[in-house]
């Protein structure tokens, strides 16, 4: 015992200064290592911050939007109570705002023709529900709060203005000089644009909102979780917990870890093919999609399923059968619930997943211009990210700051998901 | 190491000359008492992982209400023959078993026969305790749960109560049933197995190295557990403590390079063992 103390002693006496360079070589490699590891991260949150800064800095201006408040003497000479919808407002509003500034229309019209432009298309809508639903203000001289056009919001937001030749802008030198005069004369407000959320698509961009999209891709992902998680999950908890392992299950493996690679346009072209060519199943509907994104959710919501249970200590399982729990009882009542928190984790990425796919939802037709809100998965719809693609490519600059801003109202979707994901989580292991 | 075990056991000082003379004296008089009936009556068997055969024709008569002590050199295959007794090999896809295990005259590896139900009848801890991660109380009520035991919840937290108690853990645990049972030390979540296991009222206690990851005291407490569960089941344990063996076993079974080498009264094989590789064995030759 002594002796053998001795011994060691010695030979650490000798090694020591080997050890102690040898020990700063690896403490160097650590920091080294560490220093990597800080930099990955920075690199990350860099990019991570200028992709939401841009689209912020985009999009803030999308949630403000102007209107004019202007007086509006309802001639009855030229609006039938019984039909309303004759009644050209645009026309009549135009040449009032004329009025006010004292401008007078030449004989082409053009004068209130520019004016028309600088109002929206809404002013219309607005106007003939008003005169529908109080027949009796017709004859009056009213005040009234109306939408302004897209190119007028984007100048009072100043992302439009006066510089360039005349004939390549969106607003000529007559209409900068009224939109000041309108300012001037305090009648424009800005507030915060409801519009976005209430409304659907539109080919007018001040009058586009998300809501269609959103209640799209809100059936859309029910129709995907009702059918992706519960078959995905109960393939994986068969597949791992029950199927006799060998040659075909090595099969099923390799091929679902294949499926999870194949690019999404694949499966759009597959649902193109199967659900709406051969079922027929309604195109560009919300079921279709759903159908579509289930299909490309599944492989990754059996391998998240399959791999939360394999983390699961085999000896709640031994334990579980030892207590002559069945097969069955023993997955359900032990492993499962402690493999849930990655089964969750697992299926809320595959749903996130879902969610912003847009190229297999270009192929079954989800493209087309749909301007309201789907009623049923059976009914028309947009999407989220398809909206997205569908203004991104629009040619009127506003569309571009709506852009930006649905793809905030993505990210929003989104990080709801994953709150939820986090909360539910925590909820799960909280019972240990 | 081993050797300083032997002498504490022995009291004697003469180490050195401990492999020759008769080892162990008897640590008490639980050796002379009679055990019950054969319980488990196994003939020839066979375990095979794939092609690697893991046991040789292994024939040995288990009886009712004594500890019957499996020891040998790791990976000679006690625990896969403890696992035949519960038909736990089932759940390893490339296990086979061969041979005839009998439980009371009955063939538990018989078609008719489900191994729920056989587990049911004979239970087992394991090596490291393994608790469910539920409450002190859902893991002993699972076993009477499932098995549909109880009439009532009251009769449900009886139950609960007393197999805590036959374990000697109800004093440590009484005031915090619905605590977590992972939050419990390694000795108390390996007493609270054995009340999950002794909850449904098996007629055999499988036990797997019950011992080794516990301090001398948590030890000392399961030993004890042990002698008085004797009363009344058949325990079989696997141990690699020889001291272990000798202090709680009635009947000892050497297993060698998946052989059993001897199977007699403990006494018998720690005193005067037959077989010389048994001899080398206790005495810490090799193993
Ligand atoms: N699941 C398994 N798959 C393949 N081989 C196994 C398996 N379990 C055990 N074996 C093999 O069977 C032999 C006996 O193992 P067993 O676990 O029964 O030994 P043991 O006596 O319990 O050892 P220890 O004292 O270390 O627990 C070993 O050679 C081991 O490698
Ligand atoms: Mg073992």
């Amino acid at each position: 015992m002594t002796d053998a103390t001795l011994t060691r002693a010695g030979a650490s006496g000798r090694s020591t200064a080997q050890l102690r360079k040898s020990l700063k070589r690896r403490h160097a490699r650590e920091r080294r290592f560490k220093l990597y590891g800080v930099l990955a991260i920075a690199i990350a949150i860099g990019f991570l911050a200028l992709l939401l800064g841009r689209i912020i800095e985009q999009g803030h201006t999308a949630f403000w939007t102007h209107t004019v408040q202007t007086e509006v003497y309802l001639d009855p000479a030229r609006i039938d109570p019984a039909y309303p919808e004759g009644t050209n407002f645009d026309q009549l509003v135009a040449e009032q705002q004329l009025a006010r500034l004292g401008v007078q229309d030449d004989e082409a019209m053009s004068a209130s023709r520019d004016m028309r432009q600088l109002m929206s298309a809404g002013v219309a809508f607005e106007m003939q529900r008003l005169v529908r639903e109080n027949p009796e203000v017709i004859g009056d001289r009213i005040t009234v709060t109306l939408p302004i056009g897209a190119d007028a919001d984007l100048y009072y937001k100043g992302e439009l203005d006066g510089e360039g030749e005349e004939q390549f802008r969106r607003l000529n030198d007559r209409q900068i000089l009224w939109l000041d005069q309108m300012r001037d004369q305090g009648r424009i407000q800005g507030q915060f644009n409801t519009g976005l959320f209430t409304r659907s698509d539109s080919t007018q961009p001040e009058l586009a909102g998300v809501l269609g999209a959103v209640v799209g891709s809100a059936l859309m992902l029910l129709v995907t979780a009702s059918l992706a998680l519960p078959i995905g999950v109960g393939a994986a908890i068969y597949l791992e917990e029950f199927a006799p392992k060998g040659r075909i299950t090595d099969i099923i493996e390799v091929n679902i870890n294949n499926l999870a690679a194949v690019p999404s346009i694949v499966y759009g072209l597959l649902g193109l093919a199967v659900f709406i060519n051969w079922m027929h199943l309604p195109r560009s509907s919300p079921l279709v999609g759903g159908l579509v994104l289930a299909l490309m959710a599944l492989p990754t919501v059996i391998i998240a399923t399959r791999s939360a249970l394999k983390a699961v200590p085999p000896s709640i399982r031994e334990a579980a059968l030892a207590m002559g729990a069945s097969r069955t009882q023993a997955v359900f009542h032990h492993v499962l619930p402690l493999a849930m928190p990655g089964v969750m984790t697992g299926s809320i990425i595959a749903m996130a997943h879902a969610l912003g796919e847009t190229a297999p939802l270009l192929l079954i037709g989800m493209v087309s211009f749909v301007p309201g809100v789907p009623e049923a998965v059976t009914s028309p719809s947009s999407a989220l990210p398809v909206l997205v693609f569908i203004w991104e490519n629009a040619s009127e600059r506003a569309f571009h700051e709506r852009t930006a801003a649905a793809i905030m109202v993505l990210l929003v979707f989104m990080i709801i998901m994953n709150a939820a994901a986090i909360y539910l989580r925590r909820r799960f292991e909280r019972r240990w | 190491m081993r050797f300083n075990l032997f002498r504490q056991l022995d009291g004697a000082e003469s180490g050195g000359t401990a492999a020759t003379s008769p080892l162990l004296a008897p640590p008490h008089a639980a050796h002379q008492e009679p055990t019950g009936p054969i319980k488990i009556q196994t003939r020839d068997v066979s375990v095979f992982y794939g092609d690697k055969q893991a046991l040789f024709d292994v024939s040995v008569d288990i009886p009712d209400k004594a500890v019957t002590a499996f020891i040998g050199p790791s990976g000679c295959g006690k625990s896969s023959f403890l696992r035949c007794l519960n038909r736990m090999n089932d759940t390893i896809p490339i296990a086979r078993v061969k041979g005839s295990i009998r439980m009371d005259g009955e063939d538990i590896y018989d078609k008719a026969l489900d191994p729920v139900l056989l587990r049911a009848r004979v239970g087992m801890v394991f090596q490291k305790p393994n608790p469910f991660p539920k409450s002190i109380f859902e893991n002993v009520a699972y076993g009477p749960r499932i098995h549909g035991l109880t009439e009532n919840k009251t009769e449900l937290a009886d139950r609960v109560e007393q197999s805590l108690k036959r374990a000697g853990l109800w004093a440590e645990v009484a005031d915090r049933l619905d605590a977590a049972a992972t939050g419990l030390s390694g000795g108390q979540q390996q007493r609270l197995v054995i009340a999950r296991a002794i909850a449904v009222e098996p007629e055999v206690i499988l036990m797997d190295e019950p011992c080794s990851a516990l301090d001398p005291i948590a030890t000392a407490k399961i030993e004890e557990l042990m002698d008085e569960l004797r009363e009344e089941y058949c325990l079989v344990i696997v141990t690699h403590s020889m001291a272990q063996a000798a202090r709680v076993s009635q009947r000892t079974a050497f297993f060698h390079m998946g052989e059993l080498v001897e199977f007699d009264d403990t006494e018998t094989i720690f005193q005067n063992p037959r077989d010389k590789r048994t001899l080398d064995y206790i005495t810490g030759r090799f193993g």
